[in-house]
């Protein structure tokens, strides 16, 4: 009896030791995604900023606390951004919620860095949640030098965004600030336009390649295949061009021809134009049935062209369903079906 | 810019084209003659015009195979008109200039021409061209006719006689 009792006791000891050299991972992981939308740049590089847009989200997912979607996924979307080249490209609630609900993520990070006066940085950035349609917080930090310390800047606002205290390690020499969430900052706008109602992007992309083929493509990223249907296009209307010329030159021929075999009274000079003319009339024909062609090609590949710019196009969530027209594929029935509402 | 020169691809589709429509139907044209070639005809074959005029009529080959000298025998209303002269025409010209020989007797002109060789060639290359031209004038009214008679012959440099398959007629109408 002693013996099980010793027994047991040292099984514990034992346990206790190993146990004692034992760390059990906790995660906290939440399962929300976040998307970090490319950090706009004022007086700094893209490629810099690129890098420091890549360095946050390998920050956050590092951190675990964000399912962070990938760069090439999120760049995906880069056509719902407003086009302009100034900063502050999508810095408001409507347009973060967006382009969060295009990529399906819970979270969007967007954000910019400015360069100061003297090597100072002030980066600045807002944490948006799709789900409650509004900005969770804001970062703001200051960073003086060097691209080093911008790299630190951005690890610090991914403990900031993840919700976890900034590590000893990080503090040297910073100035990280939380400031007041401001809603309101508004694009700047060279013109006073009017608020024209959205397009949706389809309808815009279809819009874009029925004016120029292949541009509703390149516009929605799909530039492989835009820069295709452009060629195409391209080379079948120099192709029609050349013709035209040609087609041009022979009808030249034939009506000068045409006009002196009607005026001429020669029999020999008569003899000859007749040939020519029937020469010259032969070749417009065969120049007009290759221009026919072409047309008829080119129409062909040009509305396959907006066809496929409808389809490539990405969705617009608030547009299903409440207007214009959709195509989606029904695994139930296993069909395609058109959807159109006014 | 270039987005502005990428709007004109569409214009070039929308480029029209008509087909050449036409109607070979001059009356001068040998075709039109209804004359099987080879052949001989008057140009023009219809010719109106007054008293005392000097006219021009052209003696033409349609597509005629190449030939070194000709005899032409027209017959004409001697009564109507009279053969003022005969010119040579372009189809026995080559590098000089061809040699002609005219008889005219009553009704009955003879024109012969020669084709004078060359370093080059021999005989003509043949086709559609005037052998000759014959300045007439009209002395009465009526109506008179121009025929090629039957000692029309075309040879070639081998003494060969050319091949004529029809002869064409032809019409002076004094008023």
């Amino acid at each position: 009896m002693m013996l099980m009792i010793r027994g047991i006791i040292i099984l514990h000891l034992v346990s206790v030791c190993i146990a004692a050299n034992t760390t059990k991972k906790i995660s906290f992981e939440t399962g929300n995604k976040l998307a970090v939308l490319r950090f706009e740049g004022d007086g700094v590089s893209d490629p810099l900023i690129e890098h420091l847009t890549e360095e946050l989200r390998q920050s956050i997912r590092d951190l675990k606390i964000f399912n962070v979607q990938n760069r090439d996924i999120t760049n995906d979307i880069h056509i719902f951004y407003p086009r302009g080249k100034d900063y502050w490209a999508c810095w408001n609630k409507e347009c973060a919620v967006d382009i969060g609900r295009q990529l399906r993520v819970n979270f969007v990070i967007a954000g910019n860095i400015q360069k100061k006066e003297n090597n100072e940085f002030f980066i600045n950035g807002r944490l948006f949640s799709v789900d409650m349609e509004m900005m969770m917080n804001e970062f703001a930090m200051n960073s003086s030098g060097i691209t080093d310390s911008l790299l630190l800047e951005m690890k610090k606002m991914a403990f900031n965004v993840s919700g976890l205290p900034i590590p000893d390690t990080l503090l040297v020499d910073s100035d990280t600030t939380g400031t007041n969430v401001t809603e309101n900052i508004k694009r700047k706008s060279k013109f006073n336009l009017p608020d024209f109602p959205k397009i949706p992007t389809k309808i815009k992309a279809l819009m874009m390649s029925t004016a120029i083929p292949g541009s509703g493509q390149i516009w929605v990223e799909k530039k492989y295949p835009g820069y295709g249907f452009l060629g195409t296009e391209a080379t079948l209307g120099l192709a029609a061009l050349i013709t035209y010329y040609k087609y041009n030159g022979a009808w030249s021929g034939f009506e000068k021809n045409y006009n002196a075999y009607q005026d001429g009274t020669d029999p020999h000079d008569l003899y000859e134009l007749r040939s020519k003319i029937v020469k010259y009339a032969e070749d417009t024909r065969r120049y007009n049935i290759f221009m026919k062609n072409i047309r008829g090609v080119a129409a062909s590949i040009w509305i396959v062209n907006m066809v496929h710019a409808y389809l490539v196009a990405p969705a617009d969530d608030y547009f299903d369903g409440e207007s214009f027209f959709d195509i989606e594929y029904r695994p139930d029935i296993n069909q395609f079906q058109f959807n159109y509402n006014f | 810019m270039k987005r502005l020169l990428l709007l004109w691809i569409p214009l070039l589709f929308l480029l029209y084209c008509e087909d050449a429509k036409y109607s070979l139907d001059n009356p001068f044209d040998p075709e039109n003659i209804d004359l099987r070639p080879p052949a001989l005809f008057f140009h023009p074959p219809e010719i109106l015009t007054t008293i005392d005029t000097s006219i021009a009529i052209e003696l033409y080959g349609l597509e005629l195979e190449p030939a070194a000298a000709a005899h032409l025998d027209i017959r004409y209303d001697w009564g109507s008109v009279t053969v003022d002269s005969v010119i040579p025409g372009p189809f026995f010209s080559g590098q000089n200039n061809p040699m002609e020989i005219t008889v005219d007797e009553q009704g009955v002109l003879d024109i012969y021409l020669y084709y004078l060789p060359d370093i080059q060639s021999n005989q003509s290359e043949g086709g559609t061209w005037s052998l000759a031209t014959v300045y007439l004038s009209t002395i009465s009214t009526g109506e008179s006719e121009l025929l090629y008679g039957v000692n029309t012959i075309l040879r070639d440099a081998n003494n060969d006689s050319v091949r004529i398959k029809d002869f064409g007629k032809g019409y002076i109408s004094d008023e």
